[in-house]
């Protein structure tokens, strides 16, 4: 009877065992289809002021107080960052960011992750940092995506623009 | 439909409950531990935790390094506590969601259980959030997976706003003060776990917060075989796929199918369902009842939707239970006047026969209304639980040809405290047990509670009532458990009280009105003592003194099988016999009965049918429980 009851208890325990050993690993993920890659995009940067500084007039530096004359007035507000991605010809990604901050004179983040099918692609990037005009950091690539692989392309201003990854 | 939700599981619990009872017993029963066993696991979380942090290291370059050494070079230590930890984790979630299911599906949220309910579910928070945080330590595959999944969902807040991530998808970025920093995480926020844990469990009287030790022992070996079957590793093999914990990452899994602010929509929805639940209807419709719970005499508050067990306890009354579950029937109690709400239980813990007789489950019982409750003590007052004594035969003297008085005397200058009419078993070498009752009040003086007196009635060809008339000598070592029972003397009431004592059924009426006495209570008092012959009445100058001191005491001796040379001139014939013809009218008056089961039972039906009211008559306790036999003196 003694012999049972333990039997029984082990059928009960095994399957709670087998419950914590099977959904601690299993099923397995993929962040992305079988037959797909990762695309990273991570941009930060601070983008150019909306407005050009400009000298003060005698009239206006009288106004201010002494400590306070500063002969240019800059104003603070960033531009907008507009970021585009071009996969095989086709915009899969365009997307504008407000600059951080109160007064808008922060960094403009953007990270966008998109999953893509693994092969060969063109990939064009492209930048405005301006309040205008046209895109001012282009950069394109021709890159073969092996499936489940993750390509992730930065932005450093100093380093010429985008950096794809060697 | 929420009903019926709650209905279906009520009734797959009991049943999966019922199975488990079948392999492990009521007591052992795992299902009905799941909260200590959540606890349990968070200190084996943290004892292992602490032996793997003494060789992790907080480094880019030695957390993967330090893990594997770990894993590998110590697998019989590093790598089964690695693997124990991993699963104790596992094993808390899965016994959290569980518990939190049950208390839903049962309906033990609402009300005053809000607090337990709000502070589980930011337990649960608390418990994912250093799990999640534990993942990113070894730095394999799925930790970068679980930092970058993790930093890209914060970074759908406005606060973060896409910068967080860029700290962890560049290798550059990850330096060693991240290791220094999750390492912290790691522990602070188990130690806020513990400490809520410890909040969470106040509001729930006399909660339980370790299992059995058979459960402990138990589960650290399946928790062991596990991490043997199947260790814990790090995932440093370039893969496609992730091997993943779901009870921790399901979340992090889902940002990769839906967009961030996706989950958190749908993170923050139902954890706002879950913290509101108590609030949200359907109501729950119930006042506050009141409990009259005896032997303590106390009338006690229960809360609407409180079990009558939480009740008690809540008010420190020792109701005994084990279980709190409706599966072990420790908790069984009589229900003396008011009706309950049942509650699910295992139908084999209470018959229909018991439940007819008004026996419940105050562990899942609720109250309808008022009510009147009455339990067997497992404790002594003053909330002493009942434990094994040991004691001294101090003198003994032979009362009548077959009964002995026995003083015990209590070793270690120990006293012990009990009620009225209660009794000791005494413990024979083998296991065996033999009941005598308390023939001296409580708490009288300082001496009483040292000191115990028995009345020993010899049963022929009893084992232990002939070893005391025949062997037992003063210095005698025994031991004995005690105080049991649950007859003892109602205070409060003012009806005249007729005792009703057959043989050494004497012993427990003598400590009774010896306690009446001391506390000078006024009410009338009538001892029917019932025996053969008129030499059975072995301290009958007591109960004349008695009578002689107390105006509001009278003492009647009944002799059923007086002979010629007996010279008797009293009353004759059976003891219940004498009251019912004394007393044409039972209604204003209590009766304590205490004799052979044989009396008792032919008291009862007749003293019930001559207007005794079921509340003032105690005899059906008698007659259920064995203790009663023993008082014509048990073999």
């Amino acid at each position: 009877m003694k012999a049972l009851r333990i039997a029984a208890q082990l059928a009960l325990y095994a399957p709670l065992m087998a419950i914590l050993a099977y959904f601690s690993t299993e099923p397995r993920f993929s962040v992305v289809a079988p037959d797909e890659a990762l695309l990273r995009v991570s941009v930060i940067h601070a983008t150019q002021r909306k407005a050009a500084c400009r000298e003060r007039s005698a009239e206006e530096l009288a106004k201010l107080a002494p400590n306070m004359r500063a002969a240019l007035d800059c104003p603070r507000e960033r531009s907008p960052l507009l970021v585009e991605l071009e996969l095989d010809g086709r915009v899969v990604l365009r997307r504008e960011v407000q600059p951080s901050g109160l007064r808008r004179d922060g960094n403009a983040a953007l990270y966008e992750r998109l999953a893509l099918p693994a092969g060969r692609h063109r990939i064009v990037a492209r930048l405005r940092d301006r309040a205008e005009g046209d895109f001012n950091y282009v950069a394109e690539q021709t890159l073969e995506l092996a499936a489940g692989r993750t390509l992730l392309i930065d932005f450093n201003a100093a380093r010429g623009g985008f950096v794809f990854p060697g | 439909v929420l009903k019926r939700i709650q209905a279906v599981l009520q009734w797959c619990f009991t049943k999966v409950e019922g199975v488990f009872n079948l392999a492990f017993g009521e007591k052992l029963n795992p299902l009905y531990h799941i909260g200590p066993i959540s606890y349990y696991l968070m200190w084996l979380i943290v004892a292992s935790g602490l032996y793997l942090y003494a060789f992790f290291e907080t480094s880019v370059t030695g957390a993967s390094a330090s893990v594997e050494a770990l894993t590998h070079a110590q697998p019989w230590a590093g790598g089964v506590l690695r693997s124990v930890h991993r699963y104790a984790s596992d094993g808390v979630v899965l016994t959290m969601l569980l518990h939190m299911l049950r208390h839903w599906a049962f309906d033990h949220y609402r009300g005053f259980r809000w607090f337990s309910w709000v502070s589980g579910m930011v337990l649960l928070w608390l418990v994912y959030v250093a799990g999640i945080n534990g993942y990113m330590l070894p730095w394999d595959r799925l930790a970068r997976f679980t930092v970058v999944a993790t930093a890209e969902w914060l970074d759908w807040l406005p606060v973060f706003n896409g910068t967080l991530v860029r700290n962890f998808i560049f290798e550059e970025n990850v330096n060693d003060r991240l290791f220094s920093l999750l390492s912290f995480i790691h522990i602070g926020v188990p130690l806020a776990v513990l400490a809520l844990l410890w909040v969470h469990t106040q509001r729930v009287p006399q909660a339980r917060t370790s299992p059995p030790l058979p459960i402990m022992l138990t589960l650290t070996a399946a928790l062991i075989a596990l991490s043997v079957l199947k260790p814990a590793a790090s995932q440093l093999q370039e893969s496609a796929e992730l091997g993943f914990d779901w009870f921790y990452l399901a979340v992090l899994a889902l940002i990769y199918r839906w967009t961030p602010g996706e989950v958190w929509a749908l993170v923050a929805a139902g954890s706002a369902l879950l913290f509101l639940l108590p609030w949200l209807p359907p109501k729950k419709r119930g006042a506050e009842r009141y409990m009259l719970v005896r032997p303590d005499n106390r009338i006690i508050p229960v809360r609407a939707g409180d079990t009558l067990l939480d009740a008690a306890l809540r008010e420190g009354i020792a109701l005994p239970f084990d279980c709190r579950n409706g599966g072990c029937g420790e908790c069984k109690a009589t229900l003396r006047a008011g009706s309950v709400e049942f509650g699910p239980h295992q139908p084999g813990v209470l018959s229909e026969a018991e439940r007819a007789a008004g026996t419940i489950l105050p562990c899942v019982c609720t109250a309808r209304g008022d009510l009147e409750l009455e339990y067997s003590p497992a404790r002594a007052p003053g909330a002493a639980a009942v434990r094994a004594w040991s004691a001294t035969v101090e003198s003994m003297q032979r009362l009548s040809p077959d009964v002995m008085q026995v003083i015990l005397q209590l070793e270690g200058r120990e006293r012990i405290a009990f009620y009225a009419g209660q009794y000791i078993n005494i413990l024979l070498e083998d296991g065996a047990k033999r009941s005598f009752s308390f023939a001296t009040a409580p708490a009288l003086s300082g001496q009483m509670n040292e000191r115990i007196e028995l009345h020993i009635r010899r049963i022929p060809g009893g084992r232990y009532t002939t070893h005391v008339f025949e062997r037992m000598r003063p210095g005698e070592r025994l031991r004995f458990e005690g105080p049991l029972g649950s007859f003892f003397l109602r205070e409060d009431s003012d009806k005249p009280m007729i005792f009703v004592a057959g043989s050494t059924g004497f012993a427990p009426v003598k400590s009774m009105l010896e306690y009446a006495f001391s506390r000078g209570i006024a009410r009338r008092m009538i001892l029917y003592w019932g025996v053969r012959r008129p030499r059975d009445l072995y301290l009958r100058e007591l109960p004349e003194q008695w009578a002689r001191e107390h105006a509001n005491f009278t003492f009647v001796p009944v002799v059923s099988h007086a002979e010629g040379e007996d010279g008797w001139q009293g009353r004759s014939g059976f003891v219940h016999e004498a009251i019912l013809a004394d007393f044409p009218d039972l209604a204003g008056y209590q009766v304590y009965a205490c004799g052979s089961a044989a009396m008792v039972e032919a008291a009862h039906p007749a003293f019930k049918a001559q207007g005794l009211g079921p509340d003032d008559c105690f005899a059906d306790a008698f007659v259920q429980r064995p203790e009663m036999v023993r008082l014509g003196g048990a073999a």
